[in-house]
């Protein structure tokens, strides 16, 4: 009895120091993976190549961020893979050991082992044949891991270019598995339409397993995301391509239950951690305001707006968003004015900003560390989307966030035109934590000063 | 070619039949035919925050095949008989195979750019979606993507008349920068024998030459040439002499078209057909404007960011996010250089103009009615403005009338054009198909 309770005692001990970290970018993975604990060792930037610079073609990047590397806050690791295929989002595997990386344009998906060696990752497979094999989706959006899965959400078609689409299963191995179209009025798929659309646009996907729900959310089509952003502004019919939907899916059929209208462009979804927080987040870019989807009372699933982002008159293009593991805050980052924004999402209900500053002439991606002391900035948001002349920075930057005085601390930058990488995208993170007898003697070294 | 639904209860056809008649253009017609034509992705009323989506399943629209060759061969009433060229003449099998290379994305450096993604096929055959084309990687192109339907007719092709043939027409996207971007002929070809199946199939089309730069063109030129759409409601009315084919305000509009409004001028018709084409260019004043930068009206943008939802953002923000300066279109002048020639553009056909939008060789104009506005209020004065182009002074009656005798031009067989379209398989990249990150590259170094 006394070693089971004391097997008791330290496995609560165990929780309660895992719970009162901040997961922070853990906590915008699924929940079916593996988590980093400790100081992260790599970020891994999936670049876009941009023509007229070094080899011209994406790449991912690797990052030493173990200060107390030698090689701290330095690029180690370049990986090109041919093409602009418009490097966008990746996302890791259920196993943490693959990272999966789309092309928004040419619809390759590169595979990148990055657990043989977290320094330098490898290309382990490319799959070249994701919209013959998914009967026409177009761009591989977000790569989200399901328990010996990948589920893939597409932003277009092939058919008309357009924001139609749907999500594409494959398994582990990175093998095609099944299509589920997002619902259409022409093909509702059982849906209920609680609004006014049901336009079939995709783009994020997020899931609350213990409430067997997914959420998509909805962007825009090949011929948007691809154009000009400056001539796309002025072209009112391309303004009207525009999701304005999220769908609640029934997690383990794949069925959409549910199709909200949530008008103008929501892009990424945060769910809540908290045991009893049935709710998730979003944000829409084109209307600028915060998204609540939650279940009620009487535990149907509805979505509201509830915070305005900035001036919404003036587009600041809300894009990248992280919720903290606590579910007291939601960081929002604005392209068009290069700030990072974190509102107090204690009342989801009632999200209020708490912090503003300025990261530079553009910002996109944000990623904190697993201990919610570190903040890393990405800049770039599409190829043909970014800002012109000396606005358009390309950098990843690292913060330190101090929670108690509210205040970002600058600690370096790595500037990817002043290295000849690219446009630096998403940021994902990578540690030996996760496979520790698979490195080598002084790999392992470099990464066991930090544990 | 009308499709059959399965056998349903009659409260299933009533629901059917009252759901979908909202949705424009794109209904299920009461005798169960499948109408293909129009956006599939419908944004009818998308102005207002009432908008409804209409939107379409896209993997349930499969289509229906044709022979096209008919269409080609046979004249439909309202256009003359059409010429093919003797050292292209047409066939089944060179139709077949110019379609599918017309939809196929690997004819792009990248492997994601068809003639298809420009010419949409429920849309006109052009792009509904967006004023001027997107091409390969993103890059802007100048100007809007003309339909395809009835191009066979043109004595000259492209917006500035830059080329005589299809068979010539054909190259120049495949290998502009801006467009698909093949680096060459010879790459081109070369990557068509390592496709599978496309061997067999130009040999058969054309036996003893197989695949080379010549029988590429003739190909998708023949597919081109057979998408021949007329007998329409205003042909039924003027050539066929049915005077229950179109309203009588369909009629007050083509008075206005050949009378007061002087569109016949260029919009031309002969005695037996009318193509609704001069075969010449002229200066309308819109490239002109574009040049001028007269289309801005003030230092601010109006910007829609859902339906209902707009606001105004300065132009300098816009200025910011505009990566890719484009040079002003001087129109047959960038052929010729001849100053007299600037700002002229070919006129296009009026053929199913209804379904073409965007209007103008920018697609400056998202609606008919703005285009009747433009050339009723003289176009944009310039000093080589067209003399045909002066203010109309039409009533608001005769401005509708003149839309509706435009929107009776649209071809008998459009749906069927269409549906044929769809049918079609879309070419994309498959395992078997040449490729670095497949291991089946183009033979480099071997």
């Amino acid at each position: 009895m006394y070693l089971r309770n004391f097997g008791i005692s330290i496995l609560t001990a165990i929780l309660l120091t895992i719970s009162s970290f901040s997961y922070a970018d853990e906590t915008c993975m699924s929940p079916y993976m593996q988590k980093i604990v400790g100081q992260e060792d790599y970020v891994y930037v999936w670049t876009l190549g941009v023509e007229g610079l070094g080899d011209e073609q994406d790449k991912l990047v690797t990052i030493d961020v173990s200060p107390k590397s030698k090689t701290y806050g330095k690029v180690v690791s370049v990986l090109s893979v041919g093409g602009r295929n418009e490097a966008h989002h990746s996302g890791l595997s259920d196993d943490r050991h693959y990272l999966w990386a789309g092309g928004l344009d040419s619809n390759k998906i590169f595979i990148f082992d990055v657990a043989t060696n977290p320094r330098k990752p490898s290309l382990s497979k490319v799959v070249i044949d994701f919209v013959e094999k998914t009967g026409g989706i177009v761009g591989p959006h977000t790569f989200y891991a399901l328990p010996g899965r990948m589920m893939v959400s597409g932003l277009s078609n092939n058919k008309d270019n357009g924001g139609r689409t749907g999500l594409a299963e494959y398994n582990s191995k990175g093998e095609f598995i099944a299509t589920h179209w997002l619902p259409t009025d022409g093909d509702l798929k059982g849906a209920n339409k609680t609004g006014n659309f049901a336009d079939g646009y995709g783009y994020d996907i997020r899931v609350q397993p213990r409430r067997n729900i997914m959420l998509t959310s909805s962007f825009t089509g090949w011929s948007n995301y691809m154009m000009d952003f400056g001539q796309m502004l002025q072209d009112g019919e391309a303004m009207k391509r525009f999701g304005n939907t999220m769908v609640l899916w029934d997690l383990h059929s794949r069925k959409p239950k549910k199709v909200f209208d949530v008008p103008g462009a929501p892009l990424e979804i945060r769910c809540a951690w908290g045991a009893n927080n049935n709710y998730c987040f979003t944000t829409t870019a084109l209307t600028s305001k915060i998204w609540l989807i939650y279940e009620d009372k009487s535990g149907e699933w509805q979505a509201k707006a509830v915070a305005d982002i900035g001036d919404p008159s003036k587009v600041p293009l809300p894009v990248d968003i992280s919720i903290t593991s606590d579910d007291k805050g939601l960081w929002v980052d604005t392209f068009m004015d290069g700030k990072a924004r974190l509102f107090d999402i204690s009342d989801p209900h009632n999200p209020k900003q708490i912090f503003e500053e300025k990261i530079g002439s553009q910002v996109n991606m944000i990623s904190q560390s697993w201990d919610g002391t570190r903040a890393y900035f990405s800049t770039s948001l599409l190829g043909s989307w970014d800002k012109t002349e000396d606005a358009d920075e390309q950098w990843v930057k690292l913060y330190d966030w101090d929670q108690e005085n509210l205040k970002l601390s600058h600690v370096w930058t790595v500037d990817f035109y002043k290295e000849k990488l690219g446009r630096a995208h998403q940021m994902r993170f990578g540690a030996y934590s996760l496979y520790s007898s698979k490195n080598s003697d002084e790999e392992k070294s470099v990464s066991m000063l930090d544990k | 070619m009308s499709k059959k639904i399965v056998s349903r209860s009659a409260l299933y056809y009533l629901l059917c039949i009252t759901s979908l008649l909202f949705i424009s253009k794109l209904a299920i017609s009461v005798d169960n035919e499948i109408i293909y034509s129009g956006p599939g992705d419908n944004k009818d009323g998308y102005e207002s925050r009432d908008y409804v989506t209409k939107s379409l399943s896209i993997n349930e629209r499969k289509g229906e095949k044709t022979n096209l060759i008919k269409y080609a061969e046979q004249s439909q009433l309202g256009l003359p008989k059409l010429k093919i060229p003797k050292n292209n003449p047409i066939t089944e099998k060179k139709i077949a195979l110019g379609k599918k290379l017309f939809f196929d994305r690997r004819i792009s450096l990248n492997n994601t750019m068809s003639c298809a993604m420009c010419h949409i096929p429920e849309q006109g055959f052009t792009n509904n979606e967006i004023r001027t084309a997107v091409g390969i990687e993103g890059r802007s192109n100048l100007r809007n993507a003309p339909t395809i339907i009835n191009s066979a007719y043109y004595k000259f092709l492209f917006h500035d008349a830059r080329e005589y043939s299809l068979e010539n027409q054909v190259w120049q996207p495949v290998l502009k920068h801006s467009e698909m971007g093949m680096p060459s002929f010879g790459f081109t070809v070369k990557k068509l024998e390592l496709i599978p199946g496309y061997k067999n199939l130009f040999n058969d089309a054309f036996p003893g030459e197989g695949i080379n730069v010549a029988t590429f063109s003739k190909a998708i030129a023949s597919y081109e040439r057979s998408l021949i759409s007329a007998n329409s409601n205003f042909d039924k009315w003027y050539f066929g002499k049915n005077d229950k084919a179109v309203s009588a305000e369909v009629k007050k509009g083509f008075e206005v078209f050949i009378g007061k409004g002087n569109c016949v001028s260029c919009h031309s018709i002969d005695n037996d057909h009318a193509l609704f084409f001069d075969n010449k260019l002229h200066n309308t004043g819109v490239g002109y404007a574009d040049s001028m930068g007269l289309l801005i009206k003030n230092n601010k943008t109006v910007v829609q960011l859902a339906p209902g939802e707009y606001v105004e953002v300065d132009n300098n923000i816009i200025k910011s996010v505009n990566q890719q300066k484009k040079k002003n279109d001087l129109g047959l002048y960038d052929i010729t250089e001849n100053p007299d020639h600037r700002w002229m553009f070919k006129t296009p056909s009026l053929r199913n103009i209804s379904l073409t939008s965007p209007y103008m060789h920018n697609g400056v104009f998202s609606s008919l009615d703005d285009v009747i506005n433009f050339y009723n209020d003289g176009g944009v004065q310039n000093e080589l403005l067209s003399p045909k182009i002066k203010k109309l002074n039409l009533s608001k009656a005769e401005k509708i009338n003149l839309k509706l005798f435009l929107e009776s031009l649209v071809g008998e067989n459009i749906n069927i054009l269409i549906a044929d379209a769809l049918f079609q398989t879309v070419g994309d990249l498959t395992k078997d198909d040449p490729n670095w990150a497949n291991d089946k590259d183009m033979g480099y170094n071997k």
